[in-house]
């Protein structure tokens, strides 16, 4: 085809555009760090979940699954949670492990850090950074000489103290005003002083509001772990993150000479096709059955493997409903449910390691799980459910529901919209619960987690049971808000109801510094929280890391620590 | 012309800011942003979930909400994230990613369509018109992912077994952290090869409806008195059919050609997804709809809809390139 001359310009024009377009691309520099860093290879982590607006965790827009993947590895941290979720302290920060004592009724931890830990621009690691880790976190009244932005003050808020001393300011001793059980919580992450503190407290607010926003990056690039973030190494068009070896870490050094973080979302066909075309080296999808399949069929040049994580599901039942009111009727549900069915048709489908969860408070794998249900619930129960509901003064219909004074024992569960492991797991119930004359009616409430203004949230109560799920955690502090009495304000505790024996063992547990006692006192709730009835745990979710099998030393933690715990010690074979 | 482009300015700043309320209305009465705080353990003291309601100006009546954002962007500023990341900053740089993966594909459709759709009209009912039919309604009938993904699959695949080694890939713009280490043709070898995948996919989807109507057209055209005309004055056919045919049949391909142009600005939302590209329709999706964010979504609503008015001006332009009875108008 012979072009006209205008024709001919209007296609060089575009053509011109495309190549100027183009050129913007890209969007970090070439004289970027990466080599002569120590480390060699590079790794690809393909992050599913949504890039961070900013990496500062203390804030709501840094507190995000994103931002601890790219930090974890970079700012400091005093405890870390292990795969195996315990919780341990971190022998490259710290020199010994910390101590705790009950000093006159007072928690004293005392922290003695690594003489060689240094921020990577030479100042070294002090008291200095955990008092003002403390500092930031202390309080969000701004009467208070606290900061608005602060999302989370729980444990910052009951320390008195926190002091220097020993051989160059290296021996904190954190005093509080009232105990803290999950005091080996805080400063997991603490922050450079020298480079944030500031007198003026509304200075201060303004940089902890501020945050790091992720184009600017961590403050001065600093970091006190094997890797560091670059400023110039993070391509926010692109939505990666490089990360290189620190060279002032004074640990193990990070094998490998960049660790690249990039945003490549939840779709299974980009992760599978990505591994396999070598463009993607270590990804943590949400686990879907067909994507596990696929990931099957790339072996032995691509592992997988399935890790049962926190995040737990339960029903709630909700006491303030005619029918839920009774306590027989609750226990007849539970009793007539065949949790191992429900087990083996959901979660029991990605690995054979899959059980039913028989504590609220831990999760099977978690070292201060006990099994705390009663023998009654531990497998399907049709009589004593049906023996339960009769002694309620229901009679068992024509149509093999039970009744009492003309209302049907028909409970609707709701749960959220487009979840195919929620609505299987209530497909399977329902059969299981016809069986014992209960007739349950599946709900997909798209409001379920909306505010009090939605009638049929969990806030608001217009709903009879609720299926959702509750993340466990080594630090038991978070469970009070979901089981304490609702006198105390509703909190999370849905199902509207507790007693005083709950609340006392709950108070005691938030306020119990040794980690031994506290998990006793969480297993005793648990045991009187099986006696009331109200929730009913079910299952552990699954999670899933795959990665190219050249790439070595590659686990997964479940727990927010997150599967970088150790990408130090990744390393890549050629 | 001067005043007809104002005309339609006029009216479609109008347009704007009626769909700006309107969407403004919907995601005021839809969004909850504060539902993801009610999901953490434990929850956040009310007094700072007031605080975040006061700071988002939650508080405020709905027209006193709507008139802080319109004056804002008229002063260009789009407001902020509910995260705090000024809306204006992120709207260009995700302008630039859907822009480049859109571009070439957009210039390749379009000669295509144009090819195929003459040579169609051309030969109507020659085994060559079959042929193009047929590919032109399988390409309509193919869902973009799957399309995507068989691409992916096969040509990805295919390509780079070939030549034993990465030449084509499926994620991104580039091989992250290549331009730390590499410069030059490698660099620029890397991202074409990133590119062709999503060209291609959005090329054969675009081009296969637009040489349908570009095929219909034409042959409206050649039965025209005018043809014949030019043909009786001894004009050769191959002249006729490109000066005279083709210059007139190429008035509604203009028309097709410039609404889909400035839709795609607003985002090629599978192609984005599946080829992991973070352009605009991933920023409506997952960081407007996803996260609740009504500063977002208007600001991405106000961007690509600029984009469809702006390319429906450049087809009335170029209506008067093509036919000449319109400029004298």
């Amino acid at each position: 085809m012979k072009l006209s001359k205008r024709g001919s310009a209007l296609v060089a024009t575009g053509i011109a555009g495309a190549m100027v377009l183009s050129a913007c691309g890209g969007g970090s520099s070439s004289d970027g760090g990466g080599s002569g860093e120590g480390g060699s290879g590079q790794v690809v982590f393909g992050e599913p979940t949504a890039f961070p607006e900013n990496i500062y965790p203390f804030i709501s827009a840094g507190n995000s699954t994103a931002t601890q993947t790219i930090i974890g590895r970079v700012l400091p941290s005093a405890f870390n949670v292990s795969p195996d979720f315990s919780v341990t302290w971190d022998e490259n920060i710290l020199a010994s492990e910390p101590t705790l004592e009950d000093n006159g009724g007072q928690q004293v931890n005392t922290y003695e850090i690594n003489p060689d830990a240094v921020w990577s621009d030479g100042t070294p690691i002090t008291a200095d950074d955990f008092a003002f880790t403390w500092k930031a976190n202390r309080s969000a009244d701004p009467a208070d000489g606290g900061c608005e932005a602060v999302l989370s003050t729980n444990g910052y808020a009951n320390i008195a103290s926190v002091e220097g001393g020993g051989d160059d300011n290296k021996t904190v001793t954190v005093t509080y005003t009232e105990p803290y059980a999950d005091w080996q919580s805080l400063f997991s992450t603490f922050l450079p002083a020298h480079l944030m503190d500031n007198e003026d407290p509304t200075a201060l607010c303004e940089t902890i509001s501020n945050g790091f926003p992720i184009a600017d990056g961590i403050i001065d690039d600093i970091s006190a772990g094997p890797f560091q973030v670059k400023k110039e190494n993070i391509d926010v068009g692109g939505q990666i993150v490089i990360l290189t070896p620190n060279p002032e870490w004074w640990g193990e050094p990070a094998k490998l000479a960049r660790l690249v973080i990039q945003n490549v979302g939840n779709d299974p066909t980009t992760t599978v096709q990505g591994l396999q075309n070598q463009e993607l080296g270590v990804v943590y999808p949400q686990p879907q059955l067909d994507l596990v399949d696929q990931l099957d069929g790339l072996e032995p040049g691509v592992e997988n493997k399935i890790t049962f994580g926190l995040t737990f599901e339960h029903l709630d039942f909700n006491t303030t409903d005619p029918i839920l009111s009774s306590l027989p009727v609750r226990q007849a549900f539970a009793m007539a449910l065949d949790r191992q069915e429900i087990v083996d048709q959901t979660v029991g489908q990605f690995s054979s390691d899959a059980q039913v969860l028989d504590n609220r408070l831990y999760v099977n794998n978690q070292p201060e799980y006990q099994d705390n249900a009663p023998d009654e619930y531990k497998s399907q129960n049709t009589a004593q459910a049906k023996q339960l509901l009769e002694g309620d003064g229901w009679v068992l219909g024509a149509d093999g529901i039970y009744a009492k004074g003309g209302q049907r024992l028909s409970i609707r569960i709701d749960t959220t919209a487009n979840n195919p492991l929620r609505q299987t797991t209530i497909e399977v119930m329902i059969p299981q619960l016809k069986e014992a004359g209960i007739e349950a009616t599946f709900n997909a409430n798209p409001d379920i987690f909306a505010d009090v203004d939605k009638p049929t949230s969990l806030v608001a109560g217009g709903f009879q049971a609720a299926l959702f799920a509750w993340v466990s955690t080594p630090f038991v502090s978070s469970n009070q808000s979901i089981y304490y009495s609702p006198e105390n304000g509703l909190g999370q505790n849905y199902s509207r109801i507790g007693t005083p024996e709950i609340d006392q063992l709950l108070s005691q547990m938030v306020s119990e510094p040794d980690p031994d006692k506290a998990a006793d006192l969480a297993n005793q709730v648990d045991q009187a929280l099986w006696a009331q009835m109200a929730t009913l745990p079910l299952y552990q979710k699954p999670t899933l890391i795959a990665y190219q099998s050249s790439i070595s030393n590659v686990e997964d933690n479940a727990s927010q620590t997150g599967p970088l715990w150790n990408a130090e010690t990744w390393a890549v074979s050629s | 012309m001067f005043f007809f482009t104002v005309r339609r300015i006029i009216a479609s700043v109008l347009v704007l800011i009626a769909s700006s309320f309107l969407v403004f209305a919907l995601c005021a009465a839809s969004f909850d942003p504060l539902a993801k705080f009610r999901q953490r353990q434990p929850p956040p003291t009310q007094e700072y979930l007031d605080g975040v309601r006061e700071q988002l100006g939650l508080n405020e009546p709905f027209l006193v909400r709507y008139w802080h954002w319109l004056t804002g962007v008229l002063r260009g500023d789009f407001g902020e994230t509910i995260g705090g990341t000024p809306v204006t900053d992120q709207l260009g740089g995700r302008l630039l990613v859907t822009g480049r993966m859109i571009l070439l594909a957009i210039i390749i459709a379009v000669l295509l369509a144009v090819i195929v759709g003459v040579i169609g009209a051309v030969r109507q009912y020659k085994p060559s018109d079959y042929a193009f039919t047929f590919l032109a309604y399988v390409l309509i009938a193919l869902p973009t992912f799957w399309f995507a993904a068989i691409l992916k699959e096969f040509v990805a695949g295919g390509v780079n077994d070939l030549f034993g080694q990465q030449v084509l890939y499926t994620i991104g713009e580039e091989t992250p952290g290549l331009s730390l280490y590499a410069s030059g043709w490698e660099l620029w070898s890397d991202r074409i090869g990133h590119l062709v995948l999503p060209t291609i996919s959005l090329a054969l989807l675009s081009f296969a409806s637009w040489s349908r109507f570009q095929r219909s057209a034409m042959l409206d055209v050649l039965g025209s008195d005018y043809m014949r005309l030019a043909r009786a004055k001894g004009l050769p056919y191959r002249r006729v059919v490109m000066k005279h045919g083709l210059r007139n049949a190429l008035i509604p391909l203009t028309t097709v050609v410039a609404l889909g142009i400035g839709t795609l600005f607003g985002g090629a939302v599978i192609t984005e997804q599946v080829f992991v590209w973070h352009g605009m329709g991933e920023y409506l999706l997952q960081n407007g709809i996803g996260q609740n964010d009504i500063n977002v979504v208007l600001g991405w609503l106000l961007v690509s809809a600029v984009f469809v008015v702006l390319f429906n001006l450049v087809a009335d332009v170029l209506y008067a390139v093509l036919d000449p009875r319109i400029r004298l108008a």
